[in-house]
């Protein structure tokens, strides 16, 4: 019982650094309904700048965190730039594959940067676990947990409370009358792409920092973490981005629990592809209606 | 022809089979990014046929391909009603838990005293059928690409064929094509089922080129390349994708013209040239001026002869 809680528990610190991600994930695609697979190597370059000054000039922790999240951000721009400001409307797949060629172009440029294995990346906090009652908690999880609910919570505001989520919203809803009342749609979709992958950027630090160490497949495991997560909770929905990150770290922790690493990934996949055939639409997402990737 | 030389033609022939089973489905409309399940259950089945159990090549290639569309058959069901990035994603969860699944996959037996079988995520060395039947590595380029020749030859009927309009019909509009009586749900696993085949075909063919496979070698970079293939080089016809592996593998790889910047000059060509051509560089306009070229070609050589004819005779 006590091994149940405990998994659990460490299965909701696994699972806030998912929600993170899915949360930039789900933006990005809520607002340009496509898919940004370099999603997680805009945010391995920003950690692996971060890395570099720590590496190379002992930059303290609060430096490479701004700069992990400030590289991933310009690195989003530069996606948003190339990939998809100049697609045409229904060039959904094009916007795909070519986003899926600058993440080999960002990869590589981050292994060029720092050409080893691994590298060690500065801890967030090294205190002792936490007791509670029987159970352990790690005080960095609990800062990745904190990050997580606040970010999650000003996210909601910027999108439903201020003006500039109004603007985004009505782009959703129809970006060609967004325009005409005059919502400057342009800026609106750069500033939206820089911000979820800021968001990325302060997950990929705070991943990176629990673990202590990067390693050049950072930025595969971003994308396909924050996919899934994205995926079970539901396409464009915030609290589904939540749920379905602290779902897959959940079950994760319970599968590696029981049977081991790749019995959990195995699991993950086929929650994955249950979640799709069962709920195509995820937990929280709306079913999909007549959304398609290819369009002429 | 030297080695090198070789190994990249095959190479190419080899990995143009994953290429052309993605574009298959890009026909009918979907994204799959998980045609690299295929093609490793082609090489696991094709390499076991052979290498544990005796069979003839041919037989062994033909098992990879079966098995591949059973596979595909399979996954296609339940993915049925699945569209866009919804079935991209269902294909690729499949592929990777085939991934582990074969990392987790042991089946051994003693062949002349010594174990050969795949052992999970050490790979599955030992499909030495080329080597002890005296192929040489040209021969079996020359199997290859005999058999991807053969392949195209395929897509082309396949194309002009009935069913061929049907997938690009459901391709541009499924609503519509149902409404043409078009029987959808059947023919979207008939495509599914061909295209698992064309790649579990290619998987046999290479598990016998490289004579050593493990799992990590079908990750989802290996679906994403595929894909991409067909996009870079063009969806208006079957030598697109052909094209697309030709410039990766062929002028990319193995110049190594840009050595460590090789992915830097790569990934941004590509991504310019998908702004300038959203459906590759073969897409349905270029093809169709090419085809317009052509027929004038041969209608005024036609022409020609027949004032030469009339002249001389």
């Amino acid at each position: 019982m006590i091994d149940f809680a405990q998994n659990t528990l460490d299965g909701v610190m696994a699972g806030s650094s998912y929600a993170l991600l899915a949360l930039g994930f789900t933006l990005i695609f809520g607002v340009m309904r496509r898919l940004n697979l370099s999603f997680g190597p805009s945010i391995m370059v920003g950690a692996y700048l971060g890395t570099f000054l720590y590496v190379q000039y002992g930059a303290p922790s609060l430096v490479v965190a701004l700069v992990a999240v400030a590289g991933a951000a310009l690195a989003g721009i530069y996606v948003e730039r190339l990939c998809f400001a100049p697609m045409a409307a229904g060039a959904g797949v094009a916007s795909m594959v070519s986003s899926f060629a600058i993440w080999m172009q960002l990869e590589q440029a981050a292994i060029l940067i720092l050409p080893r294995h691994t590298y060690a990346f500065p801890p967030l906090s090294t205190a002792a676990p936490l007791a509670l009652g029987p159970l352990l908690v790690r005080p960095d999880h609990l800062i990745v947990l904190a990050c997580t609910a606040v970010l999650t919570a000003a996210i909601s505001v910027l999108i439903y409370r201020t003006r500039y989520g109004l603007g985004l919203r009505a782009i959703i809803n129809d970006t060609v009358a967004a325009h005409l009342v005059g919502v400057d749609v342009k800026k609106s979709l750069i500033v939206a792409f820089a911000l979820a992958s800021a968001i990325g950027g302060v997950a990929g630090y705070l991943v990176l920092a629990v673990d202590q160490q990067v390693t050049p497949m950072f930025g595969m495991w971003a994308t396909i973490k924050g996919l899934i997560a994205m995926m079970i909770g539901g396409l464009g929905s915030i609290p589904g981005a939540v749920v379905g990150g602290l779902v897959l770290g959940i079950v994760e922790m319970h599968s590696q629990w029981h049977f081991g690493p790749q019995i959990r990934d195995l699991v993950a996949y086929g929650l994955l592809f249950a979640c799709l055939v069962l709920r195509p639409g995820g937990l929280f997402g709306a079913p999909p209606a007549g959304e398609t990737m290819i369009e002429k | 022809m030297d080695d090198y030389l070789v190994s990249v033609l095959s190479n190419i022939g080899v990995i143009s089979f994953l290429a052309l089973s993605a574009y298959l489905l890009l026909l009918t409309g979907e994204i799959s990014f998980g045609q690299q399940a295929f093609f490793a259950i082609g090489a696991y089945a094709a390499g076991i046929a052979t290498a544990l159990w005796g069979w003839p090549l041919a037989a062994g290639l033909l098992l990879g391909a079966l098995a591949a569309a059973a596979a595909a058959v399979l996954v296609g069901l339940p993915t049925l009603r699945l569209r866009g990035l919804y079935f991209a994603i269902a294909t690729l969860a499949f592929a990777e838990a085939v991934r582990i699944l074969l990392e987790l996959f042991h089946y051994q037996a003693m062949v002349d005293g010594e174990p050969v079988g795949p052992t999970g995520a050490d790979g599955f060395r030992g499909i030495r059928y080329i080597f002890e039947s005296d192929v040489s590595p040209f021969q079996f380029m020359l199997v290859i690409w005999a058999i991807l020749a053969a392949t195209l030859v395929g897509f082309f009927l396949l194309g002009r064929s009935r069913l061929g309009v049907v997938l690009r019909m459901i391709g541009e509009d499924r609503v519509l094509a149902a409404l043409q009586g078009v029987a959808v749900a059947r023919c979207k696993v008939l495509a599914a089922a061909l295209a698992g085949a064309v790649a579990g075909l290619g998987g046999g063919l290479f598990a016998h080129m490289t004579t050593y496979i493990e799992p990590r070698m079908f990750d989802i970079m290996l679906g994403v390349h595929a894909l991409a293939y067909g996009i870079i080089g063009g969806l208006g016809t079957a030598l697109g994708p052909l094209l697309g592996v030709l410039i990766d593998i062929g002028l990319l790889e193995s110049v190594r013209w840009f050595a460590a910047y090789r992915m830097i000059v790569f990934g941004g060509l590509v991504a310019l040239l998908l702004i300038v051509r959203p459906r590759g560089l073969l897409d349905e306009k270029a093809v169709h001026y090419i085809r317009q070229a052509g027929k004038k070609i041969v209608r005024t050589a036609a022409a020609r002869l027949s004032i030469s004819d009339r002249t001389t005779g």
